[in-house]
């Protein structure tokens, strides 16, 4: 029996009719069609499909889309909504982006790490970013990539 | 060094806002009004036959479905590369005889992926003759095995195959067994590599969409359009003008969509028969069922004299190529080619065989068959030095085939010569950034964590060129035009994996015309309005590709040149005008050297152009390169093993590497650096280990247990040294070479050497586990409780 979930998304309300079964990255990508949110693995291995739900960074894929009724969510559309963040800004400056696919899932890590995040070291940004799995990069420049965009955000790392 | 304007200098890649900010369209991110989903029916057995289908009630719930009688029946190979007579067909577009679990035997689509999948499950599939799977690829050659294929065709003909080998190949040179007698150390040893897994991020897709004319439009996962278009035309009968191929951008590849994947045929062929759009994206454990890499298994014996120089290496290459043929018959030549072209063996002897099993179909993976016989020659050429008391880089320098030796590292029939070589400038500084001398021998190396320095050197061609056509196809083409405001469209078919290769040709482009990467637009191109690319492989995207987008870019520079003729006025000798970036005006301005008042900026001469009617400047090119030449790196990685838990963990890296002419630095360094996260992988880590007795993946297609390279695992980025050396290769666009496969090839060699060196310890099997590492350990006498 379908049921109706209300929601903030992006900072805008919407309402969707979904299954009892229906995940959130189903949601997300089919009925409301941001595809920023990328399906990898599916059983929530790699972060590609990270979004925030009340500021908390969350796996899309093994999320059901009733568990947002009420609640907040910002995908990577949203995160760059009011222009890019430092994360994203970073990423493109220090050659961190190759095939791209892994990059919305970082992109909002991103978002949620500059916000909780007071000082890290990089041993705990690779840390906190082990859960975010790219085959392209190696990470060399994803990880210079966020250790400046804290360091612009007058954070040490 | 040349000073260039845009070559080296440091620019965000065009696609990078696109991709950071989530707006990127990959397949799967594809919709169109009216589109059904299909889903793919997999055999659950690795080898049965297929007695009857029932598709009543899955057709009742308004699915459409296709089994193998409402399909093409004719043979194919997924890859076109090779010339026709030497392409091994065996794959149908869906099967009654699955060869392995996971074998497509029908397929469904609905209006909703739920749908699709209910009328999937409604599919009744009686099976016989189950067999038990073969998965030993020395097993399948063993007389009494029964045969997984009985016939094939190669080309036009069909051949029996014998004894499960699919395809062979032997060479020789010189006289191998003479040089063995003569040799002071001669050195056997048998190698098995892991089957990995690409592991690109994004699961295939595919996207059919049919019109009214009988034509269809194809998007998907593919690293060539053009091929993908060939091999639809001639699988379903259809004219190549009434199939459009679409390049969409690629979550990265590896070699994964280096063929046309499987589910293009069965989109195709729902699209056809729904006369709807169709679109089929695969869930993550049904992509590790769709395509793994090889694994290769080898007997080398090597040869070397006291006075440190090779005589004979013999050879011995048993591929396990899985159920079905993605091309492994040219794989046979570029695994001679790695071996013979990484040092003089001066005698040679060599038998490939390419092995039919019951198992996922290998495809190329990044490095086809370089980064396996790289490890396994590395580690023979470390051990002769060992053995003859020479340093293992002396040993390499002396041996090793480098600028003026012939080179076929592509195989046979691809031979050119070296021109640029920076081995000696690489193994030089990057022994001495390492600390190559102080690196100690393992006996003396004590206490729970041990550490080892270890060298792997190697290469990778630039394309598969060469002065004479052979057995392997490959050109680029280019379209480029010059806009009514001097802006430049380019228009090329070659695909961009991710690595950068497109922003590589806008730079020689610009660096050609002067013209600022900002006004140069590469458009996302199709089939229809490209010339032939073969393929974005065999690391030819910027020398291939970027020779023809130069090319492109020199015809419209003369062309250019004329019209600047017409209006600087006749006095001006077209020879004498010159082309480039005007720093202040920011556009590019044609000029003759020491007349200041005779020039004309681009802009302004397009514009005239296109006011006075005088038409568009473009050029349609294709191109054909002459030769392939090697992109060397030199790889050397600091290593440290616990030998309380087996596992090995990388302490400093430098990555040395030969690509000529720096184009995108940042980029070039993001090549290396990913290549080393591949080939650590490949060392430690990576394999896809069966069911004995269902033939299943053990990790069903999860990638909870494909464990591939985190974050956490790389080193540090201040341990992580890039260095490039200062070459230039004269056939190459601006003295560029490749550089994605040479980027990860020796890197498996590298980390085998330094746990070698850490605890005394070789390896003949890949991935080198923790289990591996503590068995040896305690085979030796070492065990901690």
């Amino acid at each position: 029996m379908k049921r109706v979930v209300r929601f903030k998304l992006n900072g805008e309300y919407v309402e969707a009719e979904v299954e009892p079964n229906e995940l959130l990255i189903n949601l997300l990508r089919d009925k409301l069609h941001l595809t920023g949110t990328k399906y990898v693995c599916g059983i929530g291995e790699c972060g590609a499909c990270t979004v925030l739900i009340d500021g908390k960074p969350v796996l899309s894929c093994i999320t059901l889309a009733v568990d947002v009724n009420g609640k907040e969510v910002v995908t990577v559309e949203g995160v760059s909504k009011d222009g890019l963040t430092p994360v994203q800004e970073a990423l493109m400056e220090e050659g961190a982006i190759q095939c791209g696919y892994c990059l919305p899932g970082f992109v909002v890590m991103g978002e949620y790490l500059l916000k909780e995040r007071m000082e890290v070291s990089e041993e705990e940004l690779r840390e906190a970013l082990r859960g975010n799995l790219c085959r392209c990069t190696g990470y060399v420049n994803i990880v210079k990539a966020f250790k400046k965009a804290f360091e612009k955000r007058g954070l040490k790392s | 060094m040349t000073a260039w304007s845009f070559l080296g200098s440091k620019t965000l890649r065009k696609d990078s806002l696109a991709k950071v900010s989530g707006a990127l369209k990959f397949t799967n991110d594809l919709e169109v009004p009216g589109m059904l989903i299909g889903r793919i029916f997999r055999s659950p057995y690795a080898f049965a036959d297929v007695k009857r289908i029932n598709k009543e009630r899955a057709e009742r719930l308004g699915a459409v479905v296709i089994t193998p009688d409402d399909v093409p029946q004719k043979l194919y190979n997924p890859r076109l590369v090779s010339v026709h007579e030497v392409t091994f067909k065996d794959h149908q577009v869906l099967t009654k005889r699955p060869r392995f679990v996971g074998d497509p035997i029908a397929a469904v689509a609905a209006s909703s992926e739920e749908l699709a999948q209910r009328a999937l499950e409604l599919l009744e599939v009686e099976f016989e003759n189950i067999r038990k799977p073969i998965l030993d690829p020395f097993e399948a050659m063993s007389p009494d095995a029964p045969p997984i294929h009985e016939r094939i065709m190669k080309g036009d003909k069909w051949v029996e195959v014998k004894n499960n080998v699919g395809a062979e190949l032997t060479y020789s040179e010189g006289d191998v067994d003479e040089a063995f007698k003569k040799a002071d150390v001669v050195i056997e040893r048998f190698f098995k590599t892991g089957r990995r897994y690409h592991m690109q991020l994004e699961p295939k897709a595919v996207l059919c969409v049919p019109h009214t004319d009988g034509s269809i439009t194809i998007y998907t996962t593919t690293q060539t359009i053009h091929n993908t278009r060939i091999l639809v035309s001639q699988i379903f009968d259809l004219p190549e003008s009434k199939v459009n191929v679409v390049k969409v951008p690629i979550g990265g590849s590896f070699g994964s969509s280096i063929q046309t994947n499987v589910i293009v045929p069965i989109a195709v062929a729902l699209c056809l028969k729904a006369r709807k759009p169709v679109k089929i994206a695969l869930t993550r454990e049904e992509d590790m069922y769709d395509h793994v890499g090889f694994s290769m298994h080898f007997r080398i014996k090597a040869g070397a004299t006291k006075e440190g120089f090779l005589i004979g290496g013999e050879f011995e290459n048993i591929i396990d190529i899985g159920a079905h043929q993605v091309q492994p018959y040219p794989l046979l030549g570029t695994s001679l080619g790695w071996f013979v072209s990484l040092y003089k063996w001066r005698n040679i002897r060599y038998v490939g065989r390419a092995v039919y099993t019951n198992k996922v179909p290998g495809c190329a993976i990044r490095g086809y068959g370089a980064p396996e016989v790289t490890w396994a020659v590395e580690t023979i050429v470390d051990e002769l030095a060992e053995e003859l008391k020479i340093d293992p880089l002396e040993f390499r320098l002396r041996n090793y085939v480098g600028k003026g030796d012939i080179f076929w590292g592509q195989g046979p029939t691809v031979r050119s010569v070296i021109k640029s070589d920076g081995v000696p400038e690489l193994l030089k500084e990057g022994s001495e950034l390492i600390g190559w001398s102080s690196r100690g021998r393992p006996e003396d190396k004590k206490g729970r964590f041990r550490r080892g320095i270890g060298v792997g050197r190697g290469f990778h061609t630039s394309g598969a060129g060469g002065p004479i056509s052979g057995e392997v196809i490959d050109y680029s083409g280019a379209v480029l035009k010059v806009n009514e405001d001097g802006s430049i469209d380019y228009i090329t078919a070659l695909q961009d994996h991710g690595g950068g290769t497109l922003d590589a040709h806008v730079k020689i482009i610009a660096e050609a015309l002067g013209v600022p990467p900002e006004l140069i637009n590469v458009v996302w191109s199709d089939t229809s309005t490209t010339p032939y690319d073969v393929c974005t492989h065999a690391s030819r995207g910027t020398y291939v590709g970027g020779a023809a987008a130069l090319k492109a870019a020199e015809i419209v520079k003369q062309k250019i040149f004329e019209y600047a003729v017409r209006v600087l006025g006749r006095v001006v000798n077209p020879e004498a005008l010159k082309i480039r970036y005007d720093r202040e005006l920011k556009q590019a301005v044609i000029y003759v050297e020491g007349n200041p008042d005779l020039k004309i900026t681009l802009k302004e001469l397009a514009t005239i152009a296109w006011q006075r009617n005088w038409g568009t400047i473009a050029a349609v090119v294709t191109h054909r390169a002459t030769s392939a030449p090697p992109s060397f790196t030199v790889w050397f990685v600091e290593v440290e093993v616990d030998t309380y838990t087996g596992k090995v963990r990388p302490v400093r890296v430098v990555a040395g590497a030969d690509i000529g002419t720096v184009i995108n630095k940042d980029l070039a360094e993001g090549q290396l650096h990913g290549g080393f996260a591949m080939g650590w992988g490949m060392a430690v880590a990576e394999d896809t280990p069966y069911n004995p007795t269902t033939g299943e993946l053990l990790c069903r297609g999860f990638i909870t247990d494909y464990k591939i390279v985190t974050a956490q695992d790389m080193p540090k980025v201040e341990d992580f040294k890039v260095l490039f050396a200062e070459t230039y290769e004269p056939t190459g666009p601006f003295g560029a070479k490749g550089l994605g496969e040479a980027a990860s090839n020796p890197v498996a060699a590298a980390v085998a050497n330094a746990i070698a060196n850490a605890i005394g310890v070789r390896f003949y099997e890949l991935p080198i586990t923790p289990d591996k590492i503590l068995k040896a350990l305690k085979e030796r006498g070492e065990w901690f409780e």
